[in-house]
């Protein structure tokens, strides 16, 4: 790569053709001067070297040292004329030397005398001695000479000093390796808030005509969100003054950058290649930026707010009163500064008796002329009134921080109240509802539509009775399910026990007899309907007779009615039971021998009358 | 203790409201949800089920204001708790919808729950219990009238093991209420992710995520950790701090 107005040359040989000014000119002018006795590594100075009447083919080298570096160099030619003694007139030629050095250590440095070369002789100025500090000393403009120091008489217009409009100072880090033209990117802010704009800017600083910039390597721009503000297609340039140096500043780039998280950032940097000079005497440099950091902080408190810059929520619709099946214009803007993109903006709550339409959005961003980017954006929903009522649209609020004041701020907007009518009702519709055009539906929602679906609401009763455990799990439930199993179990365990031990008792034996009777009384059931009323009426007599040996444990066969009768008594058999079963026997007579007593309700009677003494006697 | 200390502020709390108070409260979280407060709301539904008036219309209120807020776990949470004490039209709607909004598509779930669960599901254990107990008393009782009796034992016989016969189905019916009650432990996923490991412990490998609203089967449990597996039949682990059991 070229490096011009590097380290210092021993000689720049600068072949002066002084032009002829007058024949037998006097001695050569050839003097040096530094501005400033003390100077800073980082401070830079200038040395004016000025040749007056110069012979011509003469040449100059200006001084040599390895201690300085030289930024740049201009030349100004200034001529005068006035008449001498006699009327002869004289002209006379300065040249004027400016050279921009840095001292690139610190110490007492000596720059040394610049040469003057004619074809008879060497002219030499005086050195000069610099106290170099390190770093810098003021930071003050080079002290200019005040005067014309080539005493141009009254009258004769002033030539024009290339410092005295370099534009502004700004503060740029200059390189020391492309001090001709170099690349420079740079934030208006150090530290913002996530969310803030910050405004990125890639200048090129140049001392040198620039023809072209051929291709631009940006850097990437991770969590960040980024918008262009300029991109110039054509090299402007602006006079900037470094340190005291002109330069030609070159707006490459202008972007603003929102961060979009906490953290420190850093930024690449951006590459550019340069043509400089003319199409007889160009170059190509490759020239690489600064990176750059920039500290992000987070919002503080409510993280979850979103939303930054300074804006401005406002709603409004068309109309508030409308008939049924009528569109609705709701129109929502938000406006204000910061990034227009990223800000959410809260949904619009519709009722349910008004259908809303898929909102149009647009957003029309806006660039100050101080590069605040911030915009516009409109949101417009259509709906249509699918009800007759009172509809209020709940009020937006849009929370948002601004970094200026460093607060959470909230923009609301008022609810809107939308009263429908009833409309004309029952028209035929001409267009399909499905087409998704608002207006298409409007007759057809000419009705006051009732339609179902959605979350069913709460429920307005309740009873309040506390909820009592399942019945399973309560612990009385398992024993009393069990209880009438075990009880039956048991009662049959029991009465097995007890038929097993006493089956050879007079007891038992009672009880089987009497058991027997009763089998022998059922088999006379089955002859209730046989032909022969004396086998009917003998079987039951034979029942209840083995029923009274089992109660009464004596032979009650062959015995008198009047024999059984004391029988019974003497075992105590009530009276009543006594005379039950004599009246049995009684039938059972009659029904063997008397006529009309084979009929089967007499033998009903009959063995209804044993199963009765059997039973109450049981 | 402090499960205990809650515990007893809790019993106390529910002695604390009448049944007009707890009527009042109701109201209040109805208003409030009228005018989508849906955190007071919340509250006032709250207050009753810890004061013991957890009905199922209190639960499905509960459920619907937290699917009303976006609320997604404790929307099934308590829908599926009022399904439990009375499933109705309602609270199958809003459960439908809830389970529309979940973000977990089980891919190859049985459409229905196995017939043990859908039948204790369908079985209200109070009336059957009730009805299994008097059933089960009377076929009994009438089986002792029938031994009893010489004559005449068929038709109380019949009658007995027509009764004891619905007796020992309603008591089947309570014993697999019971059994899917004890056996079946379903839970629902409250936060909305969590991360379901291939074995318990926080460096195993995740397996796959499960959203707020699904519900899942416990399996077992160990530590902090417990296995859980999906209608699909689909396994892993997780923390059980992220489930809520119905």
């Amino acid at each position: 790569m070229a490096r011009t107005g590097s380290a210092l040359r021993l000689i720049i040989a600068a072949a002066l053709l002084l032009a002829p000014a007058l024949a037998g000119a006097a001695e050569p002018e050839f003097y040096m001067t530094v501005d400033r006795a003390r100077v800073g590594t980082e401070d830079t100075f200038s040395v004016d070297i000025v040749v007056g009447n110069a012979p011509e083919g003469s040449t100059i080298a200006f001084p040599a040292a390895n201690d300085f570096e030289v930024l740049s160099r201009s030349e100004t030619n200034q001529m005068s004329y006035s008449v001498g003694t006699g009327g002869t007139g004289v002209i006379k030629q300065l040249r004027r030397y400016s050279l921009i050095l840095r001292a690139n250590r610190a110490g007492t440095l000596t720059i040394p005398p610049a040469t003057l070369k004619t074809s008879d002789r060497t002219y030499k100025t005086d050195s000069a001695s610099l106290e170099v500090v390190k770093g810098r000393t003021r930071p003050e403009k080079p002290q200019r000479q005040a005067q014309n120091p080539f005493g141009l008489p009254p009258g004769f217009p002033q030539l024009h000093d290339p410092f005295e409009d370099d534009g502004p100072s700004v503060d740029v880090e200059v390189p020391r390796s492309d001090s001709d033209f170099f690349l420079r990117a740079s934030l208006d802010k150090t530290e913002v808030f996530v969310g803030e704009q910050v405004m990125l800017s890639i200048i090129i600083y140049s001392q040198i005509d620039l023809a072209s910039v051929d291709t631009v390597t940006m850097p990437k721009f991770e969590g960040f969100w980024t918008q262009d503000i300029q991109s110039p297609s054509q090299l402007s340039p602006e006079r900037k003054v470094i340190d005291g140096v002109p330069y030609r500043a070159y707006l490459l780039r202008q972007k603003a950058m929102f961060p979009m998280k906490p953290g420190e950032m850093s930024i690449e940097a951006a590459e550019a290649d340069i043509n400089a000079g003319n199409i007889f005497s160009g170059r190509r440099a490759h020239r690489k930026s600064n990176a750059l950091k920039l500290k992000v902080k987070a919002l503080p408190g409510n993280t979850a707010a979103q939303n930054v810059g300074s804006w401005r929520l406002a709603m409004q619709a068309t109309q508030t009163e409308v008939a049924l099946g009528e569109p609705v214009q709701v129109k929502v803007q938000l406006e204000g500064r910061g990034n227009l993109q990223s800000v959410q903006v809260p949904a619009l709550q519709v009722p349910a008796g008004l259908k809303r339409f898929d909102p149009q959005i647009t957003d029309k961003p806006t660039v100050t002329k101080a590069g605040q980017v911030g915009g516009v954006r409109t949101i417009e929903y259509v709906m249509v009134p699918q009800q007759t009522g009172t509809f209020t649209l709940p009020g937006l609020t849009l929370p948002y921080f601004d970094p200026e004041s460093k607060h959470f701020e909230e923009s609301k907007t008022d609810p809107i109240v939308i009263t429908v009518r009833p409309g004309a009702g029952g028209q035929a519709t001409t267009s399909s509802p499905t087409t998704g055009d608002p207006t298409a539906t409007a007759d057809a929602s000419a009705k006051n539509q009732l339609v179902a679906g959605g979350l069913r609401q709460v429920r307005a009763t309740a009873t309040f009775a506390p909820v009592k455990p399942p019945l399973w799990s309560r612990g009385f439930f398992v024993p009393l399910a069990l209880a009438p199993v075990v009880l039956s179990l048991l009662s049959l365990g029991i009465g097995l026990a007890r038929s097993v031990a006493g089956k050879t008792s007079p007891e038992a034996l009672k009880r089987a007899q009497a058991k027997a009777a009763r089998k022998r009384l059922a088999a006379a059931e089955k002859l209730l309907s046989s032909a022969s009323p004396a086998a009917f009426y003998e079987e039951v007599e034979r029942a209840l007779r083995s029923f009274l040996e089992a109660k009464l444990n004596v032979p009650v066969i062959g015995l008198t009615r009047q024999a059984l009768d004391a029988v019974m008594a003497s075992h105590k058999v009530p009276e009543s039971e006594r005379r039950r079963v004599l009246a049995v026997f009684e039938t059972c007579d009659l029904g063997r021998y008397a006529p009309g007593m084979g009929e089967p309700s007499a033998r009903n009677r009959a063995l209804d009358g044993a199963a009765v003494a059997m039973e109450k006697w049981a | 203790m402090i499960a205990l200390v809650l515990a007893l502020v809790l019993s106390q709390n529910a002695a604390r409201y009448t049944p007009a108070e707890a009527r009042a409260l109701f109201n209040e979280g109805n208003e409030a949800y009228g005018r989508q407060d849906y955190a007071t709301a919340q509250s006032r539904y709250e207050q009753l089920i810890a004061a013991g008036f957890g009905g199922p219309e209190v639960l499905f209120n509960l459920g619907t204001t937290h699917l009303s807020a976006g609320q997604l776990g404790p929307a099934m949470l308590y829908l599926e708790r009022a399904r439990r004490h009375s499933s109705d039209e309602d609270i199958e709607a809003n459960l439908a919808v809830a389970r529309q909004r979940q973000g977990d598509q089980v891919v190859g779930a049985e459409t229905a729950e196995p017939f043990l669960q859908r039948l204790a599901a369908a079985i209200d254990p109070q009336a059957v219990g009730v009805a299994f107990l008097f059933t089960w008393y009377l076929g009994f009782a009438l089986a002792l009238l029938a031994w009893q009796r010489a004559a005449g034992r068929w038709p109380l016989g019949l009658a007995a093991a027509g009764f004891l016969l619905i007796g020992s189905l309603l008591g089947a019916g309570v014993a697999v209420h019971a059994s899917v009650t004890r056996s079946v432990i379903e839970s629902i996923v409250i936060p909305e992710t969590v991360k379901v490991r291939e074995l318990p412990g926080d460096r195993a490998r995740v397996a796959f995520e499960v959203h707020a609203g699904l519900k899942v089967r416990i399996i077992e449990e160990t530590g902090r950790y417990v296995r859980i597996r999906l209608p699909n039949a689909l396994e892993g682990w997780t923390e059980k701090e992220g489930l809520v059991e119905l």
